[in-house]
């Protein structure tokens, strides 16, 4: 297994970003506004993520009128508990703020953390009962 | 946009076409102007970090950097001689037939197999040609003046040459096409068979094809091991390989299909395990005549401890050069020899599958073989029916994910409860 500290700081933030509501299925662009990151260093970020099984992602079932289907992504379990790890074990607030933009800036890296560890519990809640 | 991102999408591999297609789809929900020429900018960035389009060009650069170095080798000459006309006609229709059948195949039978062995097999195919055509203009160079009444034959056999030639490179991409219905174990099996039996030909007929095995060190006589062990590869590989590649083969289907399949596996098997030989043989059987005159190493390699007269040397190379005419013969009976000689190998599996001891002959398992391919066609619309049919049931998780586990599937399942 990977260690941690091979994401980067580009990565971290969308999974500090993803790790916000991780039972919520995010878009692209709401993602890429939250990290403040381009499409082009978004999606090749989720592309190696989903490669690793870290995020999975499905086609929209039921599209406004006259769009097509957006592109929906969320972190997996493994996911969920390899972003969280990372996220904790980040070098601290600033960095991830330098990185995250407005995601870390929001709260420091224990509150994200909280926040997964919280999402964790509600991922893995329904699947124990 | 939908059109030209469904063309965009075409330019990277099959996994990444949803991506492409997703960031276009995106684009939508970004408000018009600057802010979404950017989004679509990113969208060009990621199509040319995840694109094959640097690889494609690569190969090209590379094939056309391997075919302009074959026209040079190959074209010097002197204007009037007929070894100078053939040589060029042959270096340029090689050249052609490289460049362009890869463009048909591709057109009836997909793109090239992700096996890495298909790929290897297609990349050596052309190196042997290139080579081959090298080594040909070198000994025909060799060759003295031609006489009248020769000219007509030569031509004739040269057309011969050329459309074998075309016939091993339309082979080659058509068993390493996605779409050719050849099992993996087949491509293994027939290309093992095929490199040691061009390995073990090449020990015995270095200097050209002859009753007699060329190779000096050889006594040259039938009854000499390695003559035996090329009859033995010559006859049994084929049969072998057919037997083997027939018996592993396990796709899906009813017992018809799958009968069927074993059939083409085991005439492809044996093709392989006597066309690569073929065309191994003739290659390094020819660039050693090529090279015999001009390399004093390999004149010491093949008349070890004799110090040979400038004659000796002309006449032992003119004599092998006559003898290179001969692996013709081995480039177009081989491959027939194999074809035969593969079918009646798999007819052999037909027995062991009714015992059930063939993996995929409905009896008792046997020992896994390998899963036979299903053709894969690229999704015509890059992935997305796929994605679709899936979306109708649940989620679609993307093929870059290798598989949801089960735990996984049941927390996709309980999030997505209404």
């Amino acid at each position: 297994m990977r260690s941690h500290s091979e994401f980067s700081a580009q990565t971290l933030a969308v999974l500090a970003a993803l790790c916000e509501e991780p039972s919520q299925w995010r878009h692209g662009y709401a993602l890429a506004g939250q990290t403040r990151l381009k499409s082009g260093t978004l999606y090749p970020i989720l592309i190696r993520l989903a490669d690793r099984g870290l995020v999975e992602a499905c086609w929209q079932q039921e599209p406004a009128p006259g769009r097509p289907r957006r592109h929906l992504y969320r972190l997996t379990a493994a996911g969920l508990a390899s972003a969280t790890g990372a996220l904790a074990s980040a070098a601290g607030p600033a960095s991830l703020a330098s990185a995250a933009g407005p995601v870390a800036a929001a709260g420091p890296g224990a509150r994200v953390g909280a926040r997964a560890a919280r999402a964790r519990r509600d991922v893995v809640m329904p699947v124990v009962s | 946009m939908s059109r030209f991102s469904r063309a965009a999408a075409r330019l990277v591999p099959a996994g990444r076409r949803a991506w492409v297609e997703a960031v276009w789809a995106e684009a939508h929900e970004v408000p018009p102007g600057v802010r979404r020429l950017a989004w679509l900018a990113g969208g060009v960035q990621m199509i040319a970090r995840e694109a094959l389009v640097p690889r494609s060009i690569g190969r090209w650069l590379l094939f056309a950097a391997a075919a302009a170095v074959t026209v040079r080798v190959t074209w010097p000459g002197a204007p009037g001689r007929f070894a100078t006309a053939v040589s060029r006609i042959d270096v340029v229709t090689a050249v052609l037939l490289l460049a362009g059948l890869p463009w048909l195949a591709r057109w009836f039978l997909g793109p090239a197999s992700n096996y890495r062995l298909a790929r290897f097999l297609r990349v050596g195919a052309y190196a042997a040609v290139l080579a081959l055509m090298v080594a040909k203009a070198s000994v025909l160079r060799g060759v003295p003046a031609e006489t009248g009444p020769a000219l007509q034959f030569d031509w004739f056999s040269q057309i011969v040459f050329l459309v074998v030639m075309a016939g091993y490179v339309a082979a080659t991409l058509a068993v390493a096409a996605r779409r050719s219905r050849v099992a993996p174990a087949t491509l293994a099996i027939g290309t093992g068979a095929g490199i040691t039996l061009g390995a073990v030909m090449y020990a015995v007929a270095p200097l050209g094809l002859s009753n007699d095995a060329t190779e000096p060190w050889l006594p040259g006589s039938d009854i000499d091991l390695v003559v035996l062990l090329a009859w033995v590869l010559l006859l049994g590989g084929p049969v072998a390989a057919g037997l083997v590649a027939g018996w592993c083969y396990s796709g899906p289907g009813n017992p018809g299909q799958i009968a069927n399949a074993k059939i083409w596996q085991g005439g492809v098997a044996g093709l392989l395990a006597t066309g690569v030989g073929a065309l191994i043989v003739t290659v390094l059987g020819t660039g050693t005549v090529a090279l015999m005159p001009r390399a004093a190493w390999l004149r010491h390699l093949l008349y070890p401890g004799q110090h040979l007269l400038a004659a000796a040397v002309l006449s032992q190379d003119f004599t092998a050069s006559n003898r290179v005419g001969g692996y013709g013969l081995v480039l177009v009976a081989f491959p027939v020899i194999g074809v035969v000689l593969g079918l009646f190998g798999v007819a052999l599996t037909a027995p062991m599958a009714r015992s059930g001891s063939s993996p995929g002959g409905g009896g008792p398992p046997g020992p896994a073989g390998p899963p036979g391919p299903e053709p894969v066609p690229d999704p015509p619309d890059g992935g997305r029916l796929a994605d679709a049919g899936a979306a109708a049931d649940g989620p679609a998780v993307l093929p870059g994910r290798p598989g949801a586990s089960a735990r996984d599937r049941r927390e996709i399942a309980a999030l997505t409860a209404p």
